[in-house]
Order: C-alpha cells, then structure tokens, then sequence
C-alpha cells in the first residue's frame, strides 16, 4: 500500500508526457506578435510606406527593419546556442519514458515550424503580390519586404533549426548522422531568404510588377519543394514512435 | 536504455499518446505543405488563381491544374504508400484553399481593398477528391496518374464553372463588349492590368468559339498526367528516410 502510495505520488510530480501549456503558449505567441504586425501594417504602410525617401518611411519602416534584424541576430544566437549548450551527452542512455517525452517536446517544436512557415511562406508571401499589384515601388525594402523577407522568414529559419538542433541533441533516433529529408524540410525554406539576393538583383533591372509568376520568382518555387521533406520527417518520427509504442498497443 | 522497460504505463496511454501525435503530425504536415504548396501555386499560376479577369477559358484552365497537381501527386506518394491513407491530394487542396482564403479577405481586401469577388481563390477540391478517389480504389499509382491526372485537368473548368459563370457574362460598356470579369479588372486597375502583359485569349483557337475551354482543359490534362507521374517520384524521394554522415558533409 504504502509502495503504491510513493508511485502514486511520484507520478503525480512526474512532469507530463506532452507540455500543452507550453505548446498553446508558443502557438499563441506566433499568432499574437504577426496580428500586431499585420495592424502595424495596415496603420503604417499607407500612411507612411509609400515613398522610400521620405522622412517618415525612415522612421516607421526604415527603424523597423534594423530592429528586427538586431532581434532576429540576437535570438538566434541564444536559442540555439541554449539548445546546443544543454545537450545530452548521454542521450543514448534515456528511459523510454524520457525517450517519449522529448518526441513530444520535439513535436511541439515541429507545430511551432508549421506555424512559422505558414506565416512566412503563405501568408506574407501572397500578401506581398496584392501590394506590388498596388503599388509600384522604389526600393527593395518595401512594407511587405520588411515583413516578408526579413521578418516572417528569418523566423521560421529560426524555429526549424531550433526543431532539427532538438532533435539531433536530445533523440536517440536521430544519432545515427544527420537525417537528410530534416535538413531538406529546413535548409531548402532557408535557402529562400539567400534567393532574395537574386530577386532584388533581378528587379533592380526589371520592375516586373505585372507578372506574379516572372521567371526571375522561379527560385522561391524550386526552394518551397524542399518544404515537402517534412514527410520524411514524419516517416522518421512514425519509425521511433512505434518502436516505443509497439509493445504496448499489440 | 532498456528494452525490456515501457514507455508507457498501460495500453489506455498508449492509446492516447499514439492519437496525439496523428494530430500533431496531421496538424504539422497540413501547415508546412500549405507553406510549400502554396509559394509553388501563386509563383507559377498566381496571377490566373487572384483576378477575375485573368480567369479566362483558355489560359487559365490550362495552367492552374497543370502547376496544381504537383503537391497532391507527392504527398499522395507518401501518405498513401507508406501508410495507406488515402487523402493526400485533399489535405494538400485544403491547405492551399484555406492559406489562399485567409489572405485574399485579410490581405487582398483588408489591406489592398480589392472586393473578395474579384480576386477568390480557383476551386480545386473536385479534382482533389476525384485523385484520391482513384488512388483509394485502384490502389494504383499509374491509374491515378493517367485516370486521375486527366480528371484532375478536364474537372477544373466545370469545378469552378458555378463560381465564374455569372462573371463570363457579356457586357457592353462604352460601345466594348466584355465580360463582367473584364469590367471589374477596369473598376480595380492594378499593375498587373495592361493588355500587353495580360496573358487571356489568343490565336486562332479563339475562333473555335464553344471549343476553347474542353480544348484547353484536355490538353491540361494530358499535361497533368505526366507532372503527375514525375512528382509522384519526387514525393517518394522527400519521404526517404536517410541519414548522411557528418563526415560527408
């Protein structure tokens, strides 16, 4: 009885399988910080977006820009520098249970990633098109650019090498080397943010303002494929998950 | 570790952890091939998919499935053959719909106040349907492709055609005849509104008159039937599970 009573009681303090909290919480941050930036949108890119040399573009996208690059430079470096720095050194030694436990901790990070490409590659992608449809413009650092390229994408860079870094520190499946399709599933979205260079390159010669689907957009498409190496992700995660699961759902 | 330990402590955990993560996967795989699928759609079918007056019968119908079936056809191939699930193609066109959507009414109305009948999303969930139907019942990659691939290009006019219909009526206005579609690209003039860059009607099949759209959709899916067959394998290769080496890279 009093044996029961102590794993009872150790259960209870155990902390959970899956951290719900945790996961809300991070899915209400992305969801709140880019409906603030899409307010700050509407609000400054009529009022003060339209014309790059004038006074106020400095200051409400100009500014905007260099503190959010400041913010991504420095976010970057101490999360994944934390996820690094607390590796498991041993992790080829966990109980199943941890084992199980930090699939869902990586999950979570992994609906995190789902969020932030959402967000970057769908949502301020296509809304750059209606503003260029809109308005011509006179530098490469439009309202939707700040956004788009330097902002949204920047993010989801961040958040799917903080979810292959959990992986590769923390998961006895992913020891083996470095799973191919989870680089693909995050350098290929990553490589977008480089493939600006050849966009802004090729509308310093061309304003092509008219056409959407432009050749010179080609690169942006061929990098989205490499958005599709999340199902080699799920093959890996289904793989590991089972094996922990097998024996108790025969 | 041990292997005689458990990860769980009873099948009704078990139970539950499992369900769990089809839902976190579900929920992830949904989001990130929205993502991709939809920067593919609107960077090489986008302009037909946002304006009305792009939505014509021959262009239109023959670009937006060929450069549509391309996600369906790959996440079709993982989903599928390595789990026997047989909505691929539907949670792909989902996807694409739902991102589309969400930005035309809070972006192309809410910031650039474009009207939602003038720049609605191209339906896709017959097609969508029809592949994973195939796929279900004939279990067979090449039936989808050439059965499916041809339903996916000859169903997307008659898909939309309640949609579009009453904006292909004719119209006079200032002595031109146009459709209504037309008439809205003049009211909402964007950058994309020269005749010279916009890609509708031309040549000589125009002269076919009733024939344009059926000739157009064929072709469409004649072509969709080999993007098929290509992204299928493209598919397989994403949901490889291998590992490389540090050393190799």
């Amino acid at each position: 009885m009093a044996a029961t009573t102590e794993s009872v009681k150790a259960d209870a303090a155990e902390a959970p399988l899956l951290n719900k909290k945790n996961m809300f919480a991070g899915a209400a941050l992305y969801i709140v910080f880019y409906g603030w930036v899409r307010w700050y949108e509407g609000v400054y890119g009529w009022s003060a977006g339209l014309d790059s040399f004038a006074p106020e573009f400095e200051t409400y996208w100009m500014n905007f820009l260099y503190i959010e690059m400041v913010a991504e430079i420095v976010t970057a470096s101490v999360l994944w520098g934390y996820i690094w720095k607390s590796r498991d050194r041993k992790v080829m030694s966990i109980t199943p249970r941890e084992e199980l436990r930090r699939h869902f901790t990586h999950w979570i990070w992994l609906v995190m990633y789902a969020i932030a490409i959402y967000y970057g590659a769908s949502y301020f992608t296509e809304q750059d098109g209606t503003w260029h449809q809109t308005i011509v413009r006179d530098t490469d650092f439009t309202p939707s650019h700040i956004i788009e390229f330097y902002l949204a994408y920047p993010i989801y860079i961040i958040t799917g090498v903080s979810a292959l870094l959990y992986a590769k520190t923390r998961l006895p499946a992913y020891q083996q080397g470095l799973p191919l399709m989870y680089l693909v599933a995050v350098i290929g979205p990553f490589m977008i943010l480089p493939n600006v260079g050849l966009n802004e390159w090729g509308h310093t010669f061309w304003f092509m303002e008219e056409l959407f689907v432009a050749p010179l957009h080609y690169g942006f498409v061929f990098f989205g494929w490499a958005s599709l190496g999340v199902l080699g992700v799920v093959n890996i995660e289904v793989a590991a998950i089972s094996k922990l699961l097998k024996k108790d759902l025969a | 570790m041990s292997a005689s330990q458990s990860a769980v402590r009873s099948r009704a955990e078990a139970v539950k952890v499992s369900r769990t993560f089809d839902w976190m996967i579900l929920f992830t795989l949904f989001f990130v091939v929205l993502g991709g699928y939809h920067i593919h759609y609107m960077l090489t079918g986008g302009d037909w998919d946002f304006w009305t007056d792009w939505k014509d019968r021959r262009l239109w119908v023959t670009v937006a499935p060929i450069v549509s079936i391309t996600f369906p056809a790959a996440v079709q191939a993982c989903l599928w053959y390595r789990y026997r699930l047989p909505f691929g193609a539907i949670v792909c066109v989902l996807g694409l719909l739902l991102g589309e959507w969400v930005n035309r009414y809070l972006n192309f109305w809410g910031w650039t106040y474009f009207p939602v009948n003038f720049c609605f999303p191209s339906n896709l969930i017959p097609g969508a349907i029809v592949l994973d139907g195939i796929m279900l019942l004939g279990g067979s990659m090449t039936l989808t492709a050439v059965v499916g691939g041809l339903a996916w290009g000859l169903l997307f006019y008659p898909g939309n055609w309640p949609i579009i219909a009453p904006l292909h009526v004719p119209v006079e206005y200032n002595g031109m005849m146009m459709t209504l579609a037309d008439l809205q690209g003049y009211n909402y003039v964007r950058t994309g509104t020269p005749e010279y860059i916009r890609m509708v009607e031309k040549g000589t099949l125009r002269t076919f008159g009733k024939d344009v759209a059926p000739v157009s959709a064929f072709f469409s899916g004649f072509v969709s039937i080999i993007i098929y067959f290509l992204w299928h394998f493209f598919g397989r290769w994403f949901a490889k599970t291998d590992f490389i080496s540090s050393e190799n890279l």
